[in-house]
């Protein structure tokens, strides 16, 4: 150790004496130091900017409203904020402009649980689906491969906010394709769709859905795709011999073989979907489809209920929490 | 029969079936026939029903944007463009700053990315390469931050920035707003890729370079990260793009005038919000088109990276 230092004063030593010392410094460390000190930098941006966020929306979440100024908090009252937006009994009204009538919180927030849960569902088993599709098509050996691959990964790529106009321009009565202004569009016809389907919230919300299952099958196909060319080739071909079809093959190799990888990814998708914001104020606004974000948002703006806002932030993260520790149960007790 | 057999006659097998003796049966009973005999057949069939259907359905609302974009005003709008007018194209510049709000958009990213690959490079070469004690809890810690909601860590967050705890520090319609937060939302999956990188390089090459003189900083930026470019740059690819498509603190962190430092997102909104008076569908296409370009371009590059990035990262725990 002695010799490297000196070796490093050298290597250093035409430079100023306060680097060299510096240098001397950080080789007298032990790895344990050594290790923390190169963590410092990251650990502190997370703690400011994520760790303390966290503890103080907790601490937020334990007052109440305050509706007198600006985004102020009143007094403080415990976890009372959280029994009664749950139990349905926070009766407090809020202005709620652009509703018929004005809704108590907890009805709010039972709306916007309910918009959360139906579009985490919904969009993560269709996403595992096609998902499923896709990377079984991205797993043959066939020309234009890589182009294929391009074209479905695109829609995962591009923003948020260009996402939601796409589909702000699809569904457009004015100009829409499957959607006309005067019930004349295909999907009216059908009877899928009312004549203002951007400002219908059945409607908004299959179109979000719909947006979200467009955007983010990608990332589910590519990480069953991964989870695929992972299998060895030597089992197929083992299979092959013995007479097994394709299908079969598909049945007793892939799908047992890919599991374990398509419920992480299914993890990670509802954790992101239950998160959902952008898309929707993009595409109809947050009165049309509100979602848990969406409430979080609207409490602290409009509404300047910040101990609600905090309230229903932590319940949503607490939600997340619960489906991950469901998951990772489930994998102990799968052994997988 | 090999591979190259099946594909010449697979899937859209009508022509050349001239061992066909029944010549009263139709194109497809042949084809079913055939593919009775065979199931290989059916089975490619199937595969190219599924990559047409497959590409159809994620390009064709790209392609719509681009109707939509270039089909004059008084034309009708239908599947395929009612004429071309590029005119669009230049409004979405002079209507509104859309140059300032790309300019503000690339700027974050690029500044974000510099922030996490220099922190992600050291965390990931101590949980990559060293042992100490704690290194477990603190990955799974890093982890489950990334596992909370953006509104769970917003409200504080934008307190702070518009001053509300501390007068003095009002980051708000600054880039540091949207640069703080992306930068600690999207480290944790570049700490993964390049922990798995990094952990990759034989000690061999780092002790050679130790026993050379070179200091353990040295070590690291002149030895590890050069020997885990690839993982530095899929870490950057997908930070770059990350930021490029946020949404929420992109929305929340300015007053969304391009002055301030807004990012596209506000650009976009600008051009949907304005009305139908002010801007024409086809201009709000246009500026989405030319906003895309930019990961477009990256997607076809660098696709390589994406794909392995994103699978290394999301399968690592």
């Amino acid at each position: 150790m002695a010799t490297e230092t000196e070796q490093a004063e050298t290597v250093g030593g035409d430079r100023s004496g306060v680097y060299t010392s510096f240098v001397r410094w950080m080789e007298n460390l032990t790895e344990t130091q050594f290790a923390y000190f190169l963590l410092t930098p990251a650990l502190l941006l997370l703690l400011v900017i994520a760790v303390w966020p966290l503890i103080a929306t907790f601490r937020l979440s334990l007052f109440a409203d305050s509706f007198i100024g600006g985004a102020t908090v009143g007094e403080f009252v415990g976890l009372q904020n959280y029994i009664e937006i749950i139990t349905g009994e926070r009766s407090a009204s809020l202005p709620a402009p652009l509703l018929p009538t004005s809704l108590s919180m907890s009805a709010l927030f039972e709306s916007a649980l309910a918009v959360t849960l139906v579009f985490t569902l919904a969009s993560v088993f269709f996403e595992t689906l096609i998902g499923f599709g896709q990377a079984l098509v991205l797993n043959q050996e066939f020309t234009g491969r890589r182009w294929v691959r391009v074209a479905i990964i695109i829609p995962w790529a591009i923003p948020i906010v260009i996402q939601g106009m796409i589909f702000f321009l699809l569904f457009q009565p004015d100009i829409g394709l499957l959607v006309g202004s005067e019930g004349n569009g295909i999907l009216q016809q059908l009877g899928i769709m009312s004549n203002t389907p951007l400002a219908n919230a059945q409607d908004s919300t299959l179109i979000v859905i719909v947006a979200d299952i467009w955007k983010t099958t990608a990332f589910m196909a590519l990480l069953i795709l991964a989870g695929m060319q992972s299998i060895n080739r030597d089992l197929y071909d083992v299979a092959k011999v013995a007479g097994a079809s394709p299908w079969q093959r598909f049945k007793t190799i892939t799908l047992p073989l890919i599991l374990p990888t398509v419920l992480v990814a299914m993890l990670f998708r509802t954790i992101q979907a239950m998160r959902v914001y952008g898309i929707i104020e993009t595409v109809s606004g947050c009165t049309t489809v509100p979602s848990l974000s969406c409430l979080v948002i609207q409490s602290f703006f409009q509404n300047s209920a910040v101990g609600s806002a905090a309230t229903i932030a932590f319940i949503t993260a607490g939600i997340i929490a619960i489906v991950v520790s469901v998951y990772i149960v489930g994998f102990a007790r799968e052994g997988i | 029969m090999s591979r190259e057999d099946q594909r010449t006659d697979g899937g859209t097998a009508t022509a050349g079936i001239s061992d066909e003796p029944e010549l009263k049966r139709g194109i497809f009973a042949r084809w079913v026939s055939k593919a009775i005999k065979n199931p290989e057949r059916a089975y490619r069939a199937m595969f190219y029903t599924a990559a047409v259907f497959f590409l159809v359905t994620t390009l064709f609302p790209f392609y719509w944007l681009l109707v939509v974009a270039i089909t004059p005003e008084s034309a009708a709008l239908g599947l395929v463009p009612g004429g071309f007018e590029v005119g669009v194209f230049a409004d979405v510049f002079v209507k509104i700053d859309f140059a300032r709000y790309m300019f503000n958009s690339l700027l974050l990213a690029t500044l974000t990315t510099i922030v996490v690959l220099v922190l992600a490079s050291l965390a990931g070469y101590v949980f990559g390469r060293l042992d100490f004690p704690g290194k477990g809890p603190l990955m799974l810690a890093i982890l489950a931050i990334s596992y909370f909601p953006p509104a769970a860590f917003f409200l504080p967050l934008y307190r702070l920035f518009t001053g509300n705890v501390f007068p003095w520090l009002s980051l708000y319609n600054t880039p540091g707003a949207m640069v703080l937060p992306f930068s600690s939302l999207f480290m944790p999956l570049s700490i993964f890729i390049l922990t798995t990188f990094y952990g990759q390089i034989p000690d061999g090459l780092e002790d050679a370079a130790r026993v050379e003189g070179t200091t353990r900083l040295g070590a690291l930026f002149r030895v590890i990260v050069p020997l885990s470019a690839p993982g530095v740059a899929t870490a950057g690819v997908l930070t770059f793009i990350a930021v490029y498509n946020e949404f929420f603190f992109s929305f929340w962190m300015t007053d969304g005038s391009a002055s301030a430092w807004a990012p596209i997102v506000a650009g976009i909104l600008q051009l949907q919000r304005a009305g139908q008076f002010e801007i024409t569908y086809g201009v709000m296409a246009a500026g989405s088109i030319i906003a895309v370009l930019p990961v477009a371009i990256l997607v076809v590059v660098a696709q390589e990276k994406i794909v392995s990035g994103l699978t290394a990262g999301a399968l690592k725990e």
